[in-house]
């Protein structure tokens, strides 16, 4: 992919370099208030996504698939589900005896019942956050990406 | 007030749905979709579910038609007939 | 007579649009032949269910269900949080379902050239299987 070979326009080019930061800032936020407000994991995630495609839309999709490879997307999707698994079973363990799946006020990350179960709130929420947005941008990168008209080039 | 907002945007919804069900060119019957979604995450804030609206937003007009462009680009994009 | 057609039929509009939209789902998965077509026709149809579904759950003057104990106290009113809960997960299948169905219409079209129903159904006829 030599850059003299590229289409596109600058302009849009140069408007979504400036936007995509502040449109995963968003995301950020959105994940961080799901506990307060609407939002949360799933809707966090898709803003993240979206982030990505926008990239993957303006620029090239070669160039979008070095910024974002597979396997960065395979080790996101699973970190993400171990982190909600691991946070249910940490509360399971630190619950002695009681077994109770994802009650966070048990884990002891501060001194508080309440402090406890609001990070572990936002603890599941980054762990689906991370594996909404690895899945979704590789279903994009599965739609978009046709693997027989790159053998031909 | 609030209840004739809600009317002009079901009205809305139904002309656009059925713009999107009726037009030609694929591409703009998708775009068509995302309007639709938009306009349906409107209608639902105004009927205080925001997180049901903002879910509609996020997904169903942004990730959605991204979905199905990137499928029209890999088919074809106009409907014979 | 006058007083039932007006709280039973015209002041519940939110559900009669929302039958107005399935129908026009319906139309376009049974009549048109392009696939992608369908698909529209299944989102639309899908978004009218989950309409009806949130208009269940409207209160008059109620607000957004994230209350504190002191609204409460003070009275307020707020929407029934149930139907939204379950159509949350039900725009997530939504996704799920128009993504798995979009790779499929890719897949038919790297098979058969077409994204036309009865020129797919020929084509198989074709084929002689």
């Amino acid at each position: 992919m030599n850059p003299a070979k590229e289409k596109g326009s600058v302009v849009v080019q140069t408007v979504s370099r400036i936007m995509i930061p502040f449109i995963q800032l968003f995301a950020l936020y959105v994940i961080f208030h799901g506990s307060l407000g609407p939002g949360g994991g799933f809707q966090g995630g898709a803003v993240f996504a979206s982030s990505f495609i926008l990239y993957i839309v303006v620029f090239n999709i070669a160039r979008g698939k070095k910024r974002v490879p597979e396997s960065t997307n395979t080790a996101l999707s699973s970190a993400g589900l171990y982190i909600y698994a691991g946070v249910g079973l940490l509360s399971m363990i630190f619950s002695l005896g009681a077994a109770q799946y994802l009650n966070y006020g048990f884990i002891p990350f501060t001194s508080h019942f309440e402090g406890n179960r609001a990070i572990g709130i936002d603890l599941v929420e980054i762990g689906v956050g991370m594996t909404v947005m690895a899945i979704m941008i590789s279903i994009f990168f599965d739609l978009a990406w046709d693997k027989g008209k790159e053998k031909e080039e | 007030m609030t209840m004739s907002i809600n009317l002009v945007l079901l009205f809305l919804l139904v002309i656009i749905a059925i713009a999107a069900v009726t037009i030609k060119d694929l591409l703009s019957a998708v775009i068509l979709l995302g309007a639709y979604s938009f306009l349906m995450a409107l209608a639902w804030v105004e009927m205080q579910s925001v997180d049901v609206g903002f879910m509609e937003a996020t997904v169903g007009a942004g990730v959605t038609t991204a979905f199905m462009i990137a499928a029209l680009a890999r088919t074809t994009r106009w409907e014979k007939k | 007579m006058t007083d039932w057609l007006i709280s039973e039929i015209f002041a519940k509009y939110n559900y009669w649009v929302s039958i107005l939209l399935m129908l026009i789902g319906f139309y376009a998965i049974i009549t048109k032949e392009n696939l992608i077509k369908k698909i529209i026709g299944l989102n639309i149809f899908q978004t009218a269910i989950f309409l009806f579904f949130i208009s269940l759950g409207v209160v008059k003057k109620g607000t957004a269900p994230i209350v504190s104990e002191e609204m409460i106290l003070k009275g307020y009113q707020y929407v029934n949080p149930l139907p939204h809960v379950l159509i949350l997960t039900a725009i997530v299948v939504a996704v799920a379902t128009t993504a798995v169905a979009l790779s499929l219409i890719i897949r038919l079209y790297e098979e058969y050239g077409t994204i036309e129903e009865s020129e797919i159904l020929e084509a198989i006829k074709k084929e002689g299987r």
